[in-house]
């Protein structure tokens, strides 16, 4: 049954085939995120703690300089674009399923944790909602979701 | 679904990443699908049909049994 059609006959291990060109894609989007995201993490440190590593600034919800708010913003959100984009044409069928499940997971993560903690806020029940929290919360969720289904 | 996946990989001895690579998908893609535990899209499954040179019903079987009328 498996004797037919050119592809069957080829048993020759081939040489090793040069990076495709979506792979290539697919790096460069992570190393894109990657980048974008280690110059804004330490600008951020520097920014907030003037050069001190005392306190962890991704962690705080502490002023920071209006030329660094500026820029990042705007370095967040053109590299977020910029990655996306290239991660999105490069991904490959089965991340692109685990990419999807788990951004559900994070959405319904916010859906339950946002208004369930404004609620309660409202009544003095716990305190003032931190949109950060909520969001790393949100990404946490997505993280994991996205390891088990693309290396369970 | 089930599939043959994993048979027709090892009757041609390629690795799972020498499958990937040739589908240009990532090795936990394959690996995803001989387990049974991702079914491929249309197009990958087309794909998969062509470099094995068969029927994708001979490659997946969703376990139906009745005829393509019912």
């Amino acid at each position: 049954m498996v004797s037919r059609g050119a592809a069957m006959t080829d048993v020759d291990k081939p040489a090793k085939r040069p990076m495709s060109r979506r792979r290539k894609c697919y790096l460069t989007a992570l190393g894109l995120a990657g980048l974008f995201g280690g110059i804004l993490g330490a600008w951020m440190q520097v920014a907030q703690s003037g050069g001190s590593a005392s306190d962890l600034a991704m962690l705080s919800n502490g002023p920071l300089p209006t030329n660094f708010a500026i820029g990042a913003s705007i370095i967040w959100v053109v590299g977020m674009i910029l990655s996306l984009i290239l991660y999105h044409r490069s991904v490959d069928d089965h991340e692109e399923r685990a990419y999807l499940w788990a951004g559900t997971a994070a959405w319904y993560t916010i859906t339950l944790a946002g208004p369930t903690w404004w609620v309660l806020h409202r009544a003095s029940l716990a305190p003032t909602p931190d949109l950060m929290l909520v969001f790393v919360g949100a990404l946490a969720v997505n993280l994991l979701v996205w390891l088990w289904l693309k290396y369970r | 679904m089930n599939n043959q996946l994993k048979v027709l990989r090892a009757m041609r001895n390629w690795s799972q990443a020498e499958l990937a690579d040739r589908l240009d998908v990532s090795r936990q893609a394959v690996n995803a699908i001989e387990t049974g535990k991702y079914d491929p899209s249309l197009p990958l499954a087309f794909k998969l049909a062509r470099l094995f040179d068969m029927p994708i019903e001979e490659i997946f079987d969703d376990g139906f049994q009745g005829s393509s009328d019912d």
